[in-house]
C-alpha cells in the first residue's frame, strides 16, 4: 500500500503533517493509528498541514482541522501554493506558510512579487470611511480608499495605497516587503506611515508633508515625502 | 411603519440616557406612540430620569426571559400619554439579554403599533452595546466635543455598519444622525474643546444639533423629569430642535456660539 501520510519535525520545531491522499476518511484513519501509538506525544502539539495533492473536496481542510482538534492537536497553518487549498485554509482560520523554496526571493524584488500575486486583478477599492478599530488589507494588490482613514483605523496593502479622503490613521504599503510601494494622499496627517517595514510616526513627519497632495516613498531605507510630484 | 432607533456612543457618561429620555418624550409629544427601552442591564438609569422608578415591577429582562408579558412590564408615562418605558433590571447580569429574546420583544412592540422604539444603549462597544444597536433602523450617535468621545463614536459607527442586522442581511444601512451634547461654546472658543466642524469632519455623519452644557440637565434628572419638559431651558429648546430635525424639519442651528450677554442680563443674571 502506498504512503498515505507521514509526520516529521521541521526547523521551526513545528510538526508538518504531509497529506498524500484527498480521501478524508482514509487520512483520518491513518492519523488515528499514528496517534494511538503515542497519544501523549501528540497532545497539544502545533501542526502545519502540507497537502501534497490537490484537495477537491472543499470541506477537506475544515474536516481535518476538526479531527485534529479532537485528537488534542493544534492545527495552526497550511503550507501550499495551490490557490484552492489557500482559500480553504483561510476559511478554516489557518495561517498560510510560504512554500519553503520561495522564502529567499520573496523580498523586495517587484517582478518576483508579481508571481505571488493572487488571481484578483486591480486594486481593492474601499468606498467608505475606514473607522477607528477597523482594518483593511489589500492582499497582493493596491488599495484605493475613497473615504477617509480615521484615527485608530489601519489600512494595509502589499502594493501602493491611495487615499482620496483624509489619511489620519495608520497606513502600511508594501506590507509583504515590496520596497517600491508608495502612499499617495491629498490630506496626509497620519498616526503612522510604513513602507516595506520602514515606518515613521506622526510627530516625526514634517508639517509641510501634511499640506496638500503628497507621495510617500522608500529611498535608501528612509521614508521620503514628496509634495512636488505633480511638477 | 415602526422604526427602531438606537441611541449610542461608545463612551459612557456622554448623555445617551439623557438624550433617550428627551427624544422619546419629544417624539411622543408630537403624537407618536413611543416605547423607550433601557438596555443598560445592571445599572438602570432611564427610569430614574423619567421619574418612574417606583413603578417598576417587571423589567426588560423579565420580558426577554418570558417571566412577564410586555403589557405587564411597559410603564405608561404619567405626563405624556403615548409614551411607554421598559426599564432595565438592576439585579440581573448582562448576559440575561439574548439576541432572540430582544428580537421577539421588538417584534411584539411593532405589532402593538408603536411608531418609535428607542433603545438606550449601555456604554462600550462590546456585547451589550452591540445588542442595543442590532435591530436598529436609525441611530442617534451621541458625542461630546472631545477627542476620546469622538474616537469611541467612530468605533461604534464602524460596528453599526458591520454588525447590525441590516448589515448582516445586506439591507439598506442604518440611517445615522449625530447629536453633540454637553457643548460649551466658551470652551470651544478657548480651544479647550473640539468645535462642531471638527467633530462632523471626523465622523461625517448628518448633524442634528448640539445640546449645550447646562445645569438644568442635572436638576431635571434629579427630579425625574426629562429635560425637554423643563420650561425656559436652553437644553430643552435644543432637544426640541433635535426632535424636529430628526423628523425631517429644517431648523436653523442654535446654541453654537456663546450668547453675548447685555449689561442688563449680566446684572440680573439671566
Ligand atoms: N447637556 C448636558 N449638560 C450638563 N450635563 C449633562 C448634559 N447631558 C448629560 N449630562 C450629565 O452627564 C451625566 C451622564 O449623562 P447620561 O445621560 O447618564 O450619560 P450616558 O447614558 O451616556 O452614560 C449625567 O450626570 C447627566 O446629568
Ligand atoms: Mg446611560
Amino acid at each position: 500500500m502506498s504512503k498515505v501520510i507521514d509526520l516529521k519535525g521541521s526547523i521551526l520545531s513545528l510538526t508538518i503533517l504531509n497529506i498524500y491522499s484527498d480521501d478524508i476518511q482514509q487520512v483520518k484513519l491513518e492519523i488515528n493509528e499514528k496517534v494511538e501509538q503515542a497519544p501523549s506525544f501528540f497532545s497539544g502539539i502545533p501542526v502545519v498541514i502540507e497537502p501534497k495533492v490537490s484537495l477537491v473536496d472543499p470541506t477537506f481542510l475544515a474536516l481535518l482541522v476538526e479531527f485534529l482538534y479532537q485528537l488534542q492537536m493544534i492545527p495552526i497553518g497550511v503550507r501550499s501554493e495551490d490557490p484552492g487549498i489557500q482559500d480553504q485554509a483561510e476559511y478554516a482560520g489557518l495561517a498560510l506558510f510560504p512554500p519553503q523554496e520561495h522564502k529567499a526571493r520573496h523580498k523586495t524584488v517587484p517582478e518576483e512579487l508579481k508571481e505571488d500575486m493572487p488571481s484578483e486583478i486591480g486594486a481593492l477599492v474601499i468606498k467608505h470611511n475606514v473607522r477607528s478599530g477597523q482594518q483593511v488589507y489589500a492582499k497582493g494588490r493596491d488599495l484605493i480608499v475613497l473615504g477617509s482613514i480615521n484615527p485608530g483605523a489601519e489600512v494595509v496593502a502589499d502594493g501602493h495605497v491611495h487615499v482620496f479622503g483624509k489619511a489620519r490613521g495608520k497606513i502600511f504599503a508594501g506590507a509583504a516587503g515590496y520596497a517600491d510601494a508608495k502612499i499617495f494622499a491629498s490630506h496626509l496627517n497620519p498616526e503612522m506611515v510604513c513602507i516595506a517595514g520602514m515606518y515613521q510616526l506622526s510627530e516625526d513627519i514634517d508639517d509641510k508633508a501634511k499640506e496638500g497632495f503628497v507621495e510617500v516613498a522608500l529611498k535608501d531605507n528612509k521614508l521620503v515625502f514628496n509634495s512636488k510630484i505633480l511638477g | 411603519m415602526s422604526k427602531v432607533v438606537v441611541v449610542t456612543s461608545g463612551k459612557g457618561g456622554v448623555g445617551k440616557t439623557t438624550t433617550s429620555a428627551s427624544i422619546s418624550t419629544g417624539l411622543a409629544l408630537k403624537g407618536y406612540k413611543v416605547a423607550v427601552i433601557d438596555f443598560d442591564v445592571g445599572l438602570r438609569n432611564l427610569d430614574l430620569i423619567m421619574g418612574c422608578e417606583r413603578r417598576v415591577v417587571y423589567d426588560f429582562v423579565n420580558v426577554v426571559q418570558g417571566e412577564a408579558s410586555l403589557k405587564q412590564a411597559l410603564i405608561k408615562d404619567k405626563r405624556v400619554p403615548s409614551l411607554f418605558i421598559l426599564a432595565a433590571s438592576q439585579t440581573r447580569d448582562k448576559d440575561a439579554l439574548t439576541k432572540e429574546g430582544v428580537g421577539k420583544v421588538i417584534e411584539d412592540l411593532k405589532a402593538d403599533g408603536f411608531d418609535y422604539i428607542v433603545c438606550d444603549s449601555p456604554a462600550g462597544i462590546e456585547k451589550g452595546a452591540q445588542l442595543a444597536l442590532y435591530f436598529a433602523d436609525e441611530a442617534i450617535i451621541v458625542t461630546n466635543p472631545e477627542v476620546s468621545s469622538v474616537r469611541d463614536s467612530d468605533r461604534i459607527l464602524g460596528i453599526l455598519q458591520a454588525k447590525s442586522k441590516r448589515a448582516e442581511e445586506g439591507e439598506d444601512p442604518i440611517v445615522e444622525h449625530l447629536v453633540i451634547t454637553r457643548y460649551n461654546p466658551a470652551r470651544v472658543e478657548a480651544g479647550e474643546m473640539l468645535s462642531v466642524d471638527d467633530v462632523i469632519d471626523l465622523l461625517s455623519v448628518p448633524f442634528l444639533g448640539v445640546i449645550p452644557e447646562s445645569e438644568q440637565v442635572l436638576n431635571a434628572s434629579n427630579s425625574g423629569l426629562p429635560v425637554i419638559l423643563e420650561t425656559e431651558s436652553d437644553a430643552a429648546e435644543a432637544y426640541e430642535d433635535v426632535v424636529a430635525r430628526f423628523l425631517g424639519e429644517e431648523r436653523e442651528q442654535r446654541f453654537l456660539t456663546e450668547e453675548k450677554k447685555g449689561l442688563f442680563k449680566k446684572l440680573f443674571g439671566r
